[in-house]
């Protein structure tokens, strides 16, 4: 490795080698360990794309990092190479107060950012548990959660425009009010995988006028659930909807009283808002406690009392910290009414391994984490930890859910990637990262099962999703049947009306008109692309649930393959696509949270059919109407740009699909 | 290698040191609250680090001392990680006990300096006097490039960081002073306020008479943090028993010492003697250890005394000394009393909690970082227009002090002390 010719491009000191530095970079928040070859503390963007260039001459792996709290071993050097760390491009660029957008370096630490953002009356909503140290850039890739994404939204919703050093070592931007398929959500959560952010502009929020607090206690998980439902049902998006079961109180009362009454378990409610609006809701919240069982409840309003509703939840993790040297944070997901079932499934499986599960929930989006304390200098017993961990995932898969809500996959969940997906989903991931990636140099061997490895344990466990319809099955035939042929992929032509050029398949989707699935208990809607947005919105209504879609004529797959409004990505959970090969793979999932691979579904918003046939999407559904644009702009094809040319290929290697509009 | 400790008191219970740096998960919260990481961005340079490079070298899973040395030397043992900690591992002992597994035989200065401590503190006062006569007549300044060539920068660059050269030491100030039969409190002389701060000595005497009532100036060896931090451990040791010793010979009532640095020092002396064969001094260590206080709680404890807003009209505000917020905790009490004294002047400025870059030896050896810390310091003073900052601790008081007359002459630093009591005059009129 000929260091020294990138020692000379950059600051004296920068680079460095000496064992002991390589051993400080050799860990994150997880537990694996692997030593760099080199590392660059680097000092500007300019820096990181030498780097990425150097790299790129010699086959050299790279690792972007900021603070190194990484909990599933995503920024260690599997591979050796170069650990590119961030933490010095720290600088907050500007804060446009009307326009309610920060433009940072990815040093930045989250904190520093919701400082200065709350000296001007804002927020940066993104909270995860991370906040004080963790690294705005980290954030981002990792698509980081926290409490409040619940009322808020993750990383992902906050994140309007990036620029990144691409592992070709050519600076690019991608933003939200871009043409064409939505690259900005590829590199979001990518966990550096395609390349490393530089620069964000995050969007910030205005402070709330009001908070308010509200403790309850409940004689079962089950009955805590089923008011979290209610509460949802209501139409009351609290800002967080925290859950911890009784030995996590326990835990932290060791030596101190928080006063929480000794229920098995506990709910944390926050809401905020106009000060009216969030006492008419506190009410509300208080009523749905005391009907679904709530043996207690306490309310307040003012900060110190608030506070210290929140103690205990605050001190969990300090509480569990001190039981042993380390505690297994593991991190799933699933849909909300299944939490009873995952807790159950989560004890039975820390009984059978002899350890102690600890639970703590954001359940508003069925996202729990069970808590593992342990010692890593006990072989033994880090298997059986690591194991009911593991165990504790499949049984979330099982359940219809994911493998990591806001942690990430790494390197800790790289194989249970196949509990999750499809051997073609996994090929469309690797191929993507092959696309942007083609020598595998940007933080390799992560986020997916290594090529050529067995995957360990038990494969696929998602439960089947329904079935296709007859209609999708004929569109799939239709296309596995046509080798060579081209396609043009139509819905109502409302928005394009182009003739189907001479020789090109036609695949009309106006018969994919099925509303799949609505699930009301947890707010989800699984829905044909063909189904025109005035019959989903008349039939919704009658269901009193609602969805943020303009109203618009046309089908809901020709609004999302157009993209005429970037509000579109907001609530995309995941879709069903028919590939140009025949392939027909599943994004995303029906779970809120969900940081399992490539955000796919949001990418294809906007992609013109170029990509693939959107034969179903999932979304979001709200208890209340959501605010839309009355009118959208007419749409005509984007110009292809460089990077969303490369990524097609990922999904359509030779250009069949509707070739002209926007490939 | 120099004698190590071994065990430590943490607070979990007694570990042996690799216990105590395992308790490290790894999960970088502390961070943030590192100030050499703050200014470097380098994780070696931060908590976590230090604690991997310890544990390593004691896993014998890392050969590289010389970096490993820079890392733990570069250690500001300001002991903000630990508060920080949610297991609250004790970054601060834990790398002390890394230099000592590096380093090889003590300096022969530190030696010295540590030996006269034990044998002689007479002499040691005269060689300062000397010293300070040769500041005073500006020969030091002279010969501050020879002490360079000789090795001895950290003299040279202690001599050019203080212009404090007192003829009279505390001991000389205090000669008449005459101790009540039953003292309300000890004074323990460290040796800042002895010997470089007498000012400060004098004050804190004086205001503790007014307000716990006339109190006994006794003549304390010394501490034995310097001893404890650079040289050797049974140095510290044999100080610590000559204090023990000291104080069993009078009562049970309080030791109050006003560096806290020196005071936190003596709160941690039953950590010396944790050996099976240290028993019997670690019963001593801890009912001394129970009896000491930072001058600075005792003013917190009894601000309701003291004259209410007497010194508002001048801009105040509080710099924590890290040996005061950190391992002792002390947040609350200075302020109490610093408020109550000043009125509506008092303003809290951004990091107050943070480290000046003082922190012992370490600004005389880590010059360049060091001053990164005191500009940011210096500036979130000056961005509350402060006029005079208050803090409790010698290198406190010198790297500040350093620090406004380079940066920011606007402002003077004081030692709480100095402050009370000057409020406690200004209202009996003297």
């Amino acid at each position: 490795m000929r260091l020294d010719e990138l020692r000379a491009q950059v600051a004296p000191g920068s680079l460095r080698s000496e064992p002991a530095e390589l051993a400080v970079y050799s860990y994150d928040g997880a537990l694996a360990r692997a030593r760099p070859d080199a590392v660059l503390l680097a000092s500007g963007a300019a820096d990181v794309r030498r780097a990425v260039i150097w790299c790129g001459e010699n086959g050299v792996p790279f690792i972007a990092r900021g603070a190194g709290t990484n909990l599933s071993g995503g920024c260690i050097a599997v591979k050796g190479g170069l650990v590119i760390s961030l933490a010095r491009l720290n600088r907050i660029l500007s804060l446009d107060v009307a326009g309610r957008v920060a433009c940072v370096e990815p040093g930045v630490v989250n904190l520093d950012l919701q400082k200065e953002a709350e000296k001007v009356g804002l927020f940066y909503a993104p909270d995860p548990a991370s906040f004080r140290v963790s690294t705005l850039g980290g954030n981002a890739a990792e698509n980081a959660g926290g409490p409040r994404c619940l009322k808020y939204g993750v990383t992902t919703n906050h994140v309007l425009a990036a620029e990144a050093v691409m592992p070709d070592g050519t600076l690019a931007r991608f933003s939200q009010a871009d043409d064409g398929p939505e690259l900005l959500s590829l590199l979001v959560g990518a966990e550096g995988t395609l390349g490393v952010l530089v620069k964000l502009w995050l969007k910030l929020t205005p402070l709330p006028e009001d908070t308010r607090t509200i403790l309850a206690g409940f004689p079962s998980i089950d009955a805590a659930v089923a008011c979290v439902s209610a509460i949802i049902a209501a139409g009351v998006l609290p800002r967080a909807l925290e859950a911890m079961d009784r030995p996590t109180v326990e835990s932290v009362e060791v030596g101190r009283s928080l006063g929480y009454p000794k229920d098995p378990a506990i709910l944390l409610i926050e809401l905020d808002g106009p000060a009216a609006v969030c006492a008419r809701e506190a009410a509300e919240v208080e009523r749905l406690c005391a009907e679904s069982g709530a043996t207690t409840v306490r309310a307040a309003t003012d900060p110190v009392e608030r506070e210290r509703l929140w103690e205990g939840r605050r001190g969990a993790y300090a509480a569990l910290a001190r039981l042993a040297p380390n505690v297994l944070v593991e991190d799933g997901v699933v849909p909300r009414d299944k939490l009873p079932d995952i807790v159950r499934r989560i004890q039975e499986i820390a009984a059978k391994h002899r350890v102690k599960a600890y639970l703590l929930f954001h359940a508003g989006d069925g996202n729990i984490h069970p808590n593992i304390a342990y010692d890593e200098r006990d072989a033994e017993e880090t298997g059986r930890v690591k194991a009911a961990g593991h165990e504790m995932l499949q049984a979330c898969v099982e359940l219809g859910g994911s493998l990591s809500g806001e942690h990430g996959i790494g390197l800790d969940k790289r194989d249970a990637m196949a509990w999750l997906f499809s051997d073609e989903t996994l090929k469309l991931f690797h191929r993507v990262k092959d696309a942007v990636d083609p020598a595998h140099l940007a933080n390799p061997d992560k986020l997916f099962p290594v090529a050529g490895k067995a995957a360990t344990g038990r494969s696929f466990l998602r439960p089947p999703s329904g079935a296709l319809s007859e209609y999708a099955k004929l569109l799939v035939d239709k296309v596995s049947s046509s080798p060579g042929a081209s396609f043009r992929v139509r819905g109502a032509s409302t928005r394009w009306k182009d003739e189907t050029p001479a020789g090109a398949v036609e695949l009309l989707t106006t018969g994919l008109g099925r509303i799949a699935d609505l699930d009301k208990r947890n707010f989800t809607l699984t829905v044909e692309t063909g189904v025109s947005i005035h019959a989903l919105q008349r039939e919704l209504e009658i269901q009193g649930v609602f969805v943020r879609l303009p109203k618009s004529g046309g089908t809901v797959g020709g609004l999302l393959a157009t993209r005429p409004w970037p509000g579109l990505r907001e609530d995309i959970l995941g879709m069903r696509v028919l590939l140009s090969n025949g392939d027909v793979v599943e994004l995303g999932g029906k779970v809120v949270k969900n940081v399992a691979g490539y955000d796919l579904s949001r990418l294809l918003l906007g992609s013109w059919g170029t990509f693939g046939v959107i034969l179903e999407v999932t979304m979001k559904l709200h208890a209340r109407p959501v605010e839309t644009p009355s009118s959208l702009a007419p749409a005509s094809p984007p110009k292809p740009s460089l990077w969303a040319s490369r990524v097609r290929k990922a999904f359509d290697p030779d250009g069949r699909m509707n070739p002209g509009l926007g490939g | 290698m120099a004698e190590s400790l071994g065990r430590l008191i943490t607070d979990l219970g007694e570990r042996t040191l690799y216990d105590a740096v395992s308790q490290c998960s790894r999960c970088g919260y502390c961070e943030q609250a590192c100030p050499t990481y703050v200014a470097t961005g380098d994780e070696s340079k931060s908590p976590r680090g230090r604690n991997q490079i310890v544990r390593l070298m004691l896993e014998k899973k890392l050969d590289d001392p010389k970096a490993a040395m820079e890392a733990l030397t570069t250690c500001l043992t300001c002991g903000a990680c630990t508060t920080a900690c949610y297991a609250k591992v004790p970054v601060v002992d834990i790398v002390l006990e890394g230099r000592r597994l590096l380093r090889g035989e003590t300096h022969w200065l530190v030696k010295a300096v540590c030996r006269i401590m034990v044998t002689s503190p007479r002499l040691f006062a005269v060689l300062l006097k000397i010293g300070f006569l040769l500041k005073k007549s500006g020969l030091s300044a002279l010969g501050r490039p020879f002490l360079r060539a000789a090795g001895l920068s950290v003299l040279a660059s202690m001599d050019e960081h203080t212009t404090e050269s007192p003829f009279w030491n505390l001991d000389d100030l205090t000669h008449k002073r005459e101790n009540p039969e039953s003292p309300a409190y000890r004074y323990f002389a460290p040796c800042g306020p002895r010997y470089l701060f007498p000012r400060v000595g004098v004050a804190t005497l004086s205001a503790l008479d007014e307000l716990k009532g006339k109190g006994a100036y006794l003549d304390n060896p010394c501490c034995g943090l310097l001893a404890h931090n650079y040289g050797d451990l049974s140095v510290a040791r044999e100080l610590a028993k000559k204090n023990i010793e000291h104080a069993e010979k009078s009562g049970t009532e309080q030791i109050v010492g006003d560096c806290s640095s020196c005071v936190a020092h003596l709160k941690t002396y039953p950590q010396l003697f944790l050996k099976p064969e240290d028993q019997e001094w670690r019963t001593r260590a801890e009912s001394f250890s129970k009896r000491v206080k930072d001058a600075v709680e005792l003013y917190g404890e009894c601000a309701d005394k003291l004259p209410s807003a007497v010194a508002e009209g001048v801009e105040t505000t509080y710099h924590d000394s890290c040996r005061a917020i950190n391992p002792q905790g002390i947040k609350a009490q200075p302020r109490l009393a610093a408020k109550k004294a000043a009125g509506a002047s008092y303003c809290e400025m951004a990091g107050a909690d943070a480290c000046c870059g003082g922190a012992g030896a370490f600004a005389f050896v880590n010059e360049d970082l060091s001053d990164d810390l005191l500009k940011k310091k210096v500036g979130n003073a000056a961005a509350v227009q402060a006029e005079v900052v208050l803090t409790s601790s010698t290198s406190c008081l010198i790297q500040l002090a350093r620090g406004f007359r380079k940066y920011y002459p606007d402002a003077k630093v004081l030692h709480l002390s100095e402050f009370v009591d000057g409020a406690l005059k200004k209202t009996h009129g003297a």
